[in-house]
């Protein structure tokens, strides 16, 4: 037993043999390349270039599970003690290779074929075919242009949210019970504010928001009738349910204001307004920002509500590109145009969420 | 049966004690009956699985489904030795919808398992998972199930490509095919000629209206000013469907006091099954007594959809859209869960078209508010009929009720044909599920199932077991006549036809919007989506699937 150095950390020997090192590095090569050939053969017995091959993929799975164990045993055997440092991190990194960029790589592969599930032949390349009926696609533009009114009505739905966080960081009667009350809707699953209120509540004969509506005057009340009123209600479902989320955050950041700057503008004068204008809300756009881009990135997604009460009608008016994409992909099994669409539309939420937080980056900083 | 169906049922006739007693008493004396007893001992076996667990007393259990298929292991005893089977495992993949299905399915085989020494092993899946599950299964070349509880409409993508097995002559014999009420006959459930399907279940639209409506003085007379002159009595043309409809336009319902309304045609898709609801309006024009296709021409896919008789049909339905008060507000958001559920059975408008369910729910249901006063009947006909092959318009009248979605049967996949054995303890496990006995079960008592046998329309049986004659007629008798209709609309058995309904979704609604100029631009847009389905799916194979589908 070793009485010298460093004792507390060291609990291998680090002097490692070259046959050792010749042993680890020939277990990754021999696993990789074996890893690689029958992927190799597989893909060649799948476009029928060879006569025989396995069932299915799964040999090659073995394989590339065989070939990740030895390399991170491999680390091990090669650099010691550092390579078990190493073991610490590299089964996640193989793990989100195998399951994040292995699987986006294939949907991308997948989004220039012509993959109809019902089709005799499976799946065919088409190179640039699912582009050019993307580009032709009303159904598709139209959706988009709905994307960008729903991404609008965040801009109201945090002007909502802030009043409400503003009322409840004021000392009112009955605030714990308002700031319980108020997040309710935030538990709610959105298929259950679809069925409840989409489907009960506003159900034109017998729902109390239609006996409301008649109440108030509006003789036959239609919530969904037309284009505007159905995108409208969408609207208005969808930020019932999430302004909470923005006011919670909001709240937070209300709270977490010094208070000795507020109160240094009272005792300079400042009304109530002018309090809130010019010490309040520039320094709380940091939070603000934040409350907005998570929410835009909430809206993207945007798809059960429409899915369940409109299906995207009438005529398109309400279909977000998520529902349309659902429609195209499920009910028509019609997988290469339906993954295409949805990778421009990654690349439409990656283009767009970089721009705005580049955009919203200035905002970020609170003020000096 | 369906088991919201059977709930209802038995609340609404208020199965008391008493009443039990006397359905009992009435099974008691028919089978007291030493003529009927001795001479047919089959009638006396129907009448004691009625008898499990007995109607109104309670929902049945899983012991009662061993029972029963306990009971109705005597077809199978005929056909295989005891312990035939040992050391066969079978897969089956099915539904568990509403808890039945694969859970009856278990049930009703346990015994069969016990005598034949065959395992079966479950695959369950919700209805939503269930056409992703089997067209990837398909499509990747993953098919690990022997056996499979599958629509109708889904026959094209798996017998098309010849995945599943031959039905066996032994297995017709066992589940007497000849009983089937003559849609689910040949060509349904045939590929080239060749039979694959089981029968479970019948599936048909029938027409429901508002018997009061009819019966109203007030209307009535307003109807000798305002009408055309015919008699103020229930439709049974498409034409007059229209005329009631753009008459009962600002009319009072006499049952609520509030607006009165036509024909309620669900306006919004409903994954694809929206569209049955268009080829209800649409059949009577379109399917010629002479032509057993409908919605493609048969030699070269061109969709018939944008013909002059599916443009009748949508363009009655933009009339009505264009028509005053035609229709409840929002009536562009409605499906057709909300046509026969929110409206129809609440009372609001005047005529319908659905599936059995709404015509027996509208006596049972807690929310229906119309028992008393609906009347039933096959889907209204035309006054006139296309005829695709003269490419002209016929007058003479014409009735073509539509068999939407065909119903559920059991499929044994190829995958059994390489093993003799195998091959004969799937076809058993299917031909035990399809068998005479256990469907008269399926129908009465919550199985999720409708009668698809003319044997299930025995009233008599149904009475002697304890249900309300007069209702079972009326519940049964528009489907029965649909069922066995000489110019029905059956579905075309191809590969995606939910591809094709989902799109014409799609379009009808931006029709219906507006976002079209007329009824024959949608009914373009709606072929010119079809068209390139077709061409993406692969038109010939699409061409040789369908007239195989025809029989042709």
């Amino acid at each position: 037993m070793t009485t010298e150095g460093d004792l507390l950390h060291t609990v291998t020997s680090e002097r490692i043999s070259a046959l050792r090192r010749r042993a680890g590095r020939s277990l990754v090569w021999v696993t990789g390349l074996g890893f690689l050939a029958i992927a190799l053969w597989q893909g060649l017995y799948s476009f029928q270039k060879v006569g025989w091959g396995f069932d299915t993929w799964r040999p090659v799975l073995f394989a590339y599970l065989v070939w990740a164990t030895a390399l991170c045993a491999a680390q091990v055997i090669v650099r010691g003690e550092a390579g078990k440092r190493t073991l610490f991190i590299l089964p996640a990194v193989l793990f989100v290779v195998s399951l994040v960029v292995f699987p986006l790589l294939f949907g991308l592969y997948i989004s220039f074929t012509d993959w109809n599930l019902a089709s005799q032949d499976g799946m065919k390349p088409n190179g640039l075919d699912n582009l050019r009926q993307m580009w032709n696609d009303t159904f598709f533009w139209n959706a988009l242009k709905n994307m960008i009114y729903y991404v609008l009505a965040v801009l109201v739905e945090y002007a909502i949210a802030f009043g409400l966080a503003v009322l409840l960081n004021a000392q009112i009667r009955g605030r714990k019970f308002f700031r319980v009350a108020f997040l309710l809707p935030l538990m709610l699953s959105p298929v259950a504010v679809s069925w409840m209120i989409g489907k009960s509540m506003m159900e034109i004969r017998f729902g109390p928001l239609a006996r409301l509506a008649r109440e108030l005057g509006w003789d036959r009340p239609s919530f969904f009738g037309t284009p505007e009123m159905a995108r409208f209600t969408i609207m208005a479902m969808d930020a019932w349910t999430f302004i909470p989320f923005m006011m919670i955050m909001l709240l937070a950041g209300l709270q977490a204001l010094p208070k000795e700057v507020i109160e240094a503008s009272k005792v300079d004068g400042a009304t109530p307004w002018q309090s809130f204008r010019e010490v309040i809300f520039p320094l709380m756009l940091p939070v603000s920002v934040t409350a907005i881009v998570i929410r835009i990135i909430f809206k993207l997604k945007l798809a059960d509500i429409i899915i369940n009460v409109t299906s995207g009608g009438p005529g398109g008016a309400t279909d977000s590109v998520t529902s349309f994409i659902f429609r195209e992909y499920r009910d028509r099994s019609n997988v290469g145009y339906g993954t295409l669409l949805a990778m421009v539309y990654l690349v439409l939420i990656v283009i767009f969420i970089t721009l705005l937080l580049k955009f919203a980056s200035r905002f970020l900083e609170r003020p000096q | 049966m369906k088991v919201e169906l059977y709930n209802r049922i038995c609340a609404a006739q208020k199965l008391s004690r008493r009443r039990m007693l006397q359905g009992s008493a009435a099974l008691g004396a028919a089978l007291a009956m030493p003529k009927v007893a001795l001479a047919d001992s089959h009638a006396k076996l129907r009448a004691e699985i009625l008898k499990i667990p007995g109607v109104g007393a309670g929902s049945p259990t899983d012991a009662d489904w061993q029972k029963v298929g306990e009971m109705v292991l005597g077809a199978t005893k005929a056909n295989v030795a005891e312990g035939e089977f040992k050391g066969v495992e079978l897969t089956f993949m099915g539904l568990n919808n509403q808890n039945l299905h694969n859970f009856l399915f278990r049930g009703f085989l346990k015994p069969w398992e016990a005598y034949t020494g065959a395992k079966i092993n479950w695959i369950d899946l919700a209805q939503a998972d269930y056409n992703a599950r089997l067209q990837q299964s398909i499509a990747t070349g993953t098919v690990d199930f022997d056996i499979i509880e599958m629509g109708a409409p889904f026959e094209g993508d798996v017998l098309g490509k010849g995945l599943a097995s031959e039905m066996p002559g032994w297995v017709r014999d066992q589940i007497d095919m000849n009983d089937y009420v003559d849609y689910l006959k040949a060509p349904v459930g045939t590929w080239d000629g060749k039979t694959y399907r089981v029968s479970i279940d019948g599936d048909c639209h029938t027409f429901s209206y508002r018997k009061d409506y009819y019966d109203n003085a007030d209307m009535a007379s307003a109807w000798a000013t305002e009408g055309d002159g015919s008699a103020w009595a229930p439709p049974k043309t498409w034409e007059m469907v229209q005329k009631h409809s753009k008459f009962l336009a600002g009319k009072t319902d006499p049952l609520t006091g509030l607006e009165a309304y036509g024909f309620l045609d669900p306006l919004k898709g409903w994954g694809g099954f929206g569209f049955y609801f268009l080829e209800d309006r649409a059949t009577p024009y379109a399917k010629h007594p002479g032509d057993p296709a409908w919605l493609f021409d048969p030699d070269t896919m061109k969709p018939r959809v944008n013909n002059p008789a599916f443009v009748q049909a949508i363009q009655d339905v933009m009339d009505l859209i264009a028509t005053p008060n035609a229709y409840p507000a929002d009536q562009i958001n409605a499906d057709p869960g909300t046509t026969a559920f929110q409206q129809f059975l609440a009372g609001t408008g005047g005529m319908l078209d659905w599936w059995g369910d709404v015509g027996s729910s509208a006596r049972t249901s807690d929310t229906s508010v119309v028992g008393d006063v609906v009347g039933f009947d096959i889907n209204p006909g035309s006054e006139k009929v296309w005829n695709s092959q003269t490419s002209s318009w016929e007058n003479t009248p014409n009735q073509s009720p539509n068999m939407a979605y065909l119903g559920w049967g059991i499929y044994v996949m190829a995958t059994v044909d390489s093993d003799t054995k195998k091959h004969k303890a799937a076809w058993s496990a299917a031909a035990h599920l399809g068998g005479k006995d256990i469907a008269l079960w399926m129908s009465a008592y919550p199985s999720g199932f409708q009668p698809y046998r003319n044997s299930q329309f025995n009233y008599d049986e149904w009475e002697a077991a304890g249900y309300d004659r007069a209702y079972i007629e009326d519940y049964l008798g528009s489907n029965l006549e649909s069922y066995n209709h000489p110019n029905a609309a059956i579905e075309p058995r191809i590969p995606g036809i939910f591809q094709y309904y989902s799109v014409a979704e799609d379009e009808l609604a931006k029709g219906y919007a507006g976002q079209y100029k007329s009824a024959q631009e949608t009914a373009d847009a709606i072929a010119a989506a079809w068209e390139k389905i077709t061409d993406q799916i692969g038109r010939e194979s699409q061409i040789k699937l369908y007239k195989a589908s025809l029989g042709i």
